[in-house]
């Protein structure tokens, strides 16, 4: 073995040009392929944040019934002793909530709203964590202001510390109408859930609407690969209720998530296809030009399985110094970007996904694995038809030409 | 007597030029004992290289049989053949004999190393094959830095480095001047004395076959003359 990895190095340096171009070219393939991975990793986690923290959360509670017809009637009440059936590391927090539809009304305009309330404390599972709040923000369950959209307020050309009036429907049926003050407004990317949600006390809600249940549960996990095993754990533990996750609940998010590991694939597949093209090329040049060598060992006594894993090796050495080299590069790219990618002047595009402008990429060392470990892959395949070419030639034949 | 090293019976080849038959070889029989330095001659066509590549497990015939220190061919295969030259042969070929990413004492431990001998061991003895044969000096050259007299003798130090029970040699001499001939010729014939090595070679070259210690003339395939025949 020893001997092999001596000669392909050799070999391989006997053409340094012609080498060195192709190691280029591995190099830049596969620092290409690492960058946007990074870059489309970097898309499907904000993808992810922005799925979950879209008051979804990572797994969610509902009354069976809710999905269909999202009002109050179809609620459920839960113990104070409830916790979600998850093991607690694993476990960021949850939230309970009361979401129906309801009217807002200012002096001036009207506007169709998701009227939420929530305990304040639970909600840094949202992406009210990282919303910038004007004014105040709810203090308690039993808060009885409402905060809104930055976006919502402008349309109802109101202000932090005026009043509004909300109409919504209790559980008895009846419509309950009542004025609040504008404790504050919540800015976010985009303009969507600025337009959509009205938060308010969550016990406040409930004595208005006359009833101590809750519409959902929602919980945040540590990490996106316990998901499946919390809903499932879940579901077990409330069996009348509906527990669905956040791919059930956006399942468009879910398809870009889907679509950007497709993406990875294609990507890959696409450059490193091209370069195994050249990879093959160039080793059946550099293996037919050595013929009469590699009969010439063959007839000394070299076995035709050495003479197919010398030229195996020989590759496997390009490839590996490729990547190398490819990686390194990749990770200086990285370095480059990592301060993520300003989409703004695309942004209109972009938010149709729901992607924050700001592109921050990702780089997991299991992508960076899979790439090396894939590229070696290809580096012995590749040489595997020059190889075998090669000793198709008997040992005589190849001395003679 | 000590058993022969090369026993050939009835050993025919046809090849197929241009859909016309070529008969190579016509039924030859031909036993080589231990020591023996033969020189095959004969015009160009007499079929001497094919004989000296079917002994050397190189091609084979399409009839009669085969055996090289008694081992035979017959049956073996491809693989058991290689593993055969790479442990009892030693080659040396007209031109084009050394690796060239290689030094000379690379090429020399190549086989060695090939056949798995020791590093220490097979460098030790490499170098000492190479100083026997006066390359003592260029054991780190690669063979482009050599003139091809000293590349035939690197390869013969290559054949015989590992000890082989026989040398086959075809037109060893075909690329080079008289003097390095002789030089070559010398040393072979050193190696059949001194170390009773058997050596086969198959030449035009006069000064080859006076070397020889026994004349073996083909003529279309079979053989014309040979020396063991005659009456001692
Ligand atoms: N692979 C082959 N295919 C077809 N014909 C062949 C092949 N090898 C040898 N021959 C033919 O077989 C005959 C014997 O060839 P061989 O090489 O043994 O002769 P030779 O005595 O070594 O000749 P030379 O002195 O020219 O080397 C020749 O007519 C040659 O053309
Ligand atoms: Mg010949």
């Amino acid at each position: 073995m020893k001997l092999l990895l001596q000669l392909s190095i050799r070999n391989l340096l006997r053409h340094k040009r012609r080498n060195g171009m192709l190691l280029l070219a591995i190099a830049v393939a596969v620092a290409g392929v690492n960058a946007s991975n990074t870059l489309l990793r970097g898309y499907q986690l904000d993808l992810l944040d922005t799925a979950v923290s879209n008051l979804t959360g990572h797994v969610k509670v509902h009354a069976p019934g809710y999905r269909d017809d999202p009002t109050i009637m179809n609620s459920f009440v839960i113990e104070d002793s409830f916790t979600p059936d998850v093991p607690s590391d694993v476990l960021l927090g949850w939230a309970p909530r009361v979401r129906i539809p309801g009217v807002i009304m200012s002096e001036r305009e009207t506007r169709g709203v998701q009227l939420v309330g929530i305990e304040p404390g639970a909600e840094g599972i949202s992406f009210l964590r990282d919303a910038v709040i004007d004014g105040e923000f709810l203090t308690a369950a039993d808060d009885n202001r409402v905060v809104l959209g930055k976006e919502l307020l402008r349309q109802l050309e109101s202000d932090i510390g005026r009043r509004l009036v909300i109409i919504t429907q209790g559980a008895d049926g009846l419509n309950r109408e009542r004025g609040y003050r504008i404790a504050g407004s919540y800015d976010v990317q985009g303009t969507g859930l600025e337009k959509l949600f009205v938060f308010v006390g969550l016990e406040h809600l409930q004595a208005l609407l006359e009833t101590d249940a809750v519409t959902e549960v929602s919980v945040r996990l540590t990490t996106e690969n316990y998901r499946e095993p919390a809903k499932l754990s879940m579901a077990a533990s409330l069996s009348d209720l509906e527990v669905m996750d956040w791919q059930e609940l956006e399942p468009q998010a879910a398809e870009m998530f889907l679509f950007a590991d497709g993406v990875i694939y294609v990507w890959f597949l696409l450059m490193m296809g091209a370069l195994t093209f050249g990879l093959v090329n160039s080793l059946a040049a550099a293996v037919m030009e050595r013929v009469k060598e590699l009969g010439m060992m063959r007839a000394l006594g070299m076995q035709k399985r050495t003479v197919v894993v010398q030229v195996v090796v020989e590759s496997c050495v390009m490839m590996a110094l490729g990547v190398l080299a490819g990686t390194l590069l990749g990770a200086l790219i990285y370095a480059a970007i990592s301060d993520g990618i300003d989409l703004t002047a695309w942004s209109d595009g972009i938010e149709l996904f729901g992607v924050a402008s700001l592109l921050v990429p990702v780089m997991l060392p299991s992508d960076l694995l899979t790439v090396a470990f894939s590229s070696m892959l290809l580096g012995i395949a590749a040489s595997l038809y020059p190889a075998w070419r090669v000793v198709q030639v008997q040992p005589l034949d190849a001395l003679r030409s | 007597m000590s058993q022969p090293v090369v026993v050939c019976k009835g050993v025919t080849k046809t090849y197929q030029k241009e859909a016309v038959p070529v008969h190579a070889l016509r039924g030859v029989d031909f036993v080589v004992h231990p020591g023996e330095f033969v020189s095959l001659s004969g015009p160009s066509g007499s079929g001497k290289s094919t004989l000296l590549n079917i002994i050397g497990g190189l091609d084979r015939p399409d009839s009669g049989s085969v055996v090289v220190d008694e081992v035979d061919y017959g049956g073996l295969s491809e693989s058991a053949l290689a593993e055969l030259r790479l442990h009892k042969l030693g080659f040396v070929f007209q031109a084009y004999n050394l690796i060239p990413v290689l030094s000379a004492l690379e090429n020399v431990e190549f086989i060695m190393q090939l056949q798995g001998v020791p590093a220490a061991e097979r460098q030790g003895r490499a170098e000492d094959v190479l100083t026997k044969l006066g390359l003592g000096e260029m054991i780190h050259r690669r063979p482009g830095e050599m003139s091809g007299g000293q590349q035939q003798r690197v390869a013969v130090a290559r054949a015989i480095a590992s000890d082989p029970v026989l040398l086959l040699a075809d037109e060893p001499s075909a690329n080079l001047d008289s003097r390095t001939t002789e030089e070559l010729l010398e040393l072979l014939k050193r190696l059949n004395q001194d170390n009773g090595m058997t050596i086969i070679t198959a030449t035009h070259d006069p000064m080859v076959m006076s070397y020889a210690t026994r004349q073996v003339k083909l003529r279309d395939g079979a053989i014309e003359h040979d020396d063991a025949a005659l009456p001692a």
